[in-house]
């Protein structure tokens, strides 16, 4: 497991994430794994998409249960709130104290930055309270033996479909709050703060990025195929009632 | 200089990368997304590219269909082994599967080449002019394509169109993002907004 992290030190949060906490010695992935229940297969697989952009088996995400995938989910936006946007935030309150000359400047950039705040916010909220459960309930009726008839009035209310449509681009002003910082702001004298800065922008970013591929390219095409299946068994059922 | 930016549309992961290390060798440019079957081409619409490179076999009707709609926003690249062209699309370049590495090198330098030639000629590509300094100042203060339209007497098109060349010469997107640009700039006042 130890060696995970000295091939690519990005893949720390990912352990965070699944409850892995340091000193595990010499133990082997397999063996951290059992010992914290954890899905070696599917850490590994998370893993190995976190680190490397070009990795993305898609087809072997999507026969994880859905109960995993969310979970994951899950843990990645606690980490959102909890952990990169305070750290966001403290540096930016930093970089006000720190300057004199254009505190309004920053002023600017720590609004813009609050209501990326908000909307992070109610994307992820949105995703917990209506999107999860959703995917969760489809999942349960896929693995039982008959087909309520509750499982297809939910399914005329929502679907993943509405998701797919609805699932806004959280990462693009985060885009353009780097662009700013790089190409407009004037340069502020604690230089060092300001790429600090950019660098948590720039990981929070990428993180995000990887977060809404394992929603549009695993969840929904995994919910999707379970919709159709079920729709089928229950005109099948009702025809042989 | 904005990047120059390249989606590729190929089911072989080892063509996909032969591409990728390929476009990594000519200076500003980036691949932003790679698709390996065509119903995810939703991402499209979502990137501004500049080149699209797509592999022949995997054209189909509907396809050729988004291709067209979308087809002012980026220029399209034909990947094939026997080089037949595809009705209703124009291609900037056609790309041989058995060509050479200097050959495709030079192909791809020349897309990106005409691609830089024709936004040299419309002015410092990265200053706005004062028509689009004008329509900035406007979205900054909060309002819509169609007041800006009334207001500066032209039509919701031009207006549109106005913002897209911002967005693309800035590299902003978002109106958030374009306000803090008008203040910095002074184009506007932090007092005259209340939107931010
Ligand atoms: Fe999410
Ligand atoms: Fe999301």
């Amino acid at each position: 497991m130890a060696d995970v992290i000295h091939l690519n030190y990005f893949s720390l949060a990912v352990l965070n994430r699944f409850g892995i906490k340091l000193g595990f010695g010499d133990k082997t992935v397999d063996e951290v794994c059992k010992q914290y229940k954890v899905d070696v297969d599917f850490f590994l697989e998370i893993v190995n998409t976190f680190v490397d952009k070009d990795y993305f088996p898609k087809k072997h995400l999507q026969t994880f249960p859905v109960k995993l995938i969310t979970d994951y989910l899950q843990k990645t936006h606690n980490d959102y709130h909890n952990i990169k946007v305070p750290e966001i935030e403290y540096l930016i309150e930093k970089m006000i104290d720190s300057c004199f000359t254009q505190k309004d400047n920053i002023v600017l950039l720590k609004k813009f930055f609050n209501d990326y705040k908000q909307e992070l916010q109610n994307h992820t909220r949105r995703e917990e309270e209506v999107v999860f459960p959703y995917t969760l309930a489809i999942e349960k009726a896929y693995n039982s033996d008959t087909i309520d008839k509750s499982v297809i009035e939910l399914m005329e209310t929502y679907s993943i479909e509405i998701f797919q449509n609805e699932h806004d681009n959280i990462e693009e002003k985060l885009f353009d709050l780097k662009n700013i910082i790089i190409k407009y702001l004037p340069q502020p004298k604690d230089l060092k703060l300001c790429n600090k800065l950019l660098h948590e922008l720039f990981s929070l970013e990428q993180d995000l990025n990887d977060h809404a591929r394992i929603e549009e390219k695993v969840l929904v095409p995994k919910i999707r195929e379970m919709e159709q299946i079920i729709t089928e068994r229950f005109s099948g059922e009702k025809k042989n009632a | 200089m904005p990047k120059s930016s390249f989606i590729i549309i190929e089911k072989s992961y080892l063509i996909r990368k032969g591409l990728i290390s390929l476009i990594d060798k000519i200076p500003n440019t980036q691949t932003i997304q790679q698709i390996d079957q065509t119903d995810d081409l939703k991402a499209l619409k979502k990137f501004d590219a500049d080149f699209v490179i797509i592999n022949s076999n995997l054209i189909h009707k509907e396809l050729i269909k988004t291709l067209m709609e979308a087809s002012d926003t980026f220029q399209l690249i034909l990947l094939s082994e026997d080089n037949d062209s595809v009705p209703g699309l124009s291609w900037v370049e056609k790309i041989d599967l058995n060509e050479s590495h200097n050959s495709i090198l030079k192909k791809l330098n020349n897309a990106v080449g005409n691609k830089i030639n024709s936004q040299a000629k419309t002015s410092t590509p990265d200053e706005i002019s004062d028509r689009e300094a004008d329509i900035l100042r406007n979205i900054a203060l909060g309002y819509s394509n169609k007041e800006i339209a009334d207001k500066l007497f032209i039509s919701t098109h031009t207006v549109v169109t106005h913002r897209k060349n911002i967005t693309r010469k800035l590299g902003i997107k978002t109106v958030p993002g374009l306000t803090i640009y008008a203040i910095l700039n002074k184009l506007i006042n932090i007092d005259d907004q209340s939107k931010l």
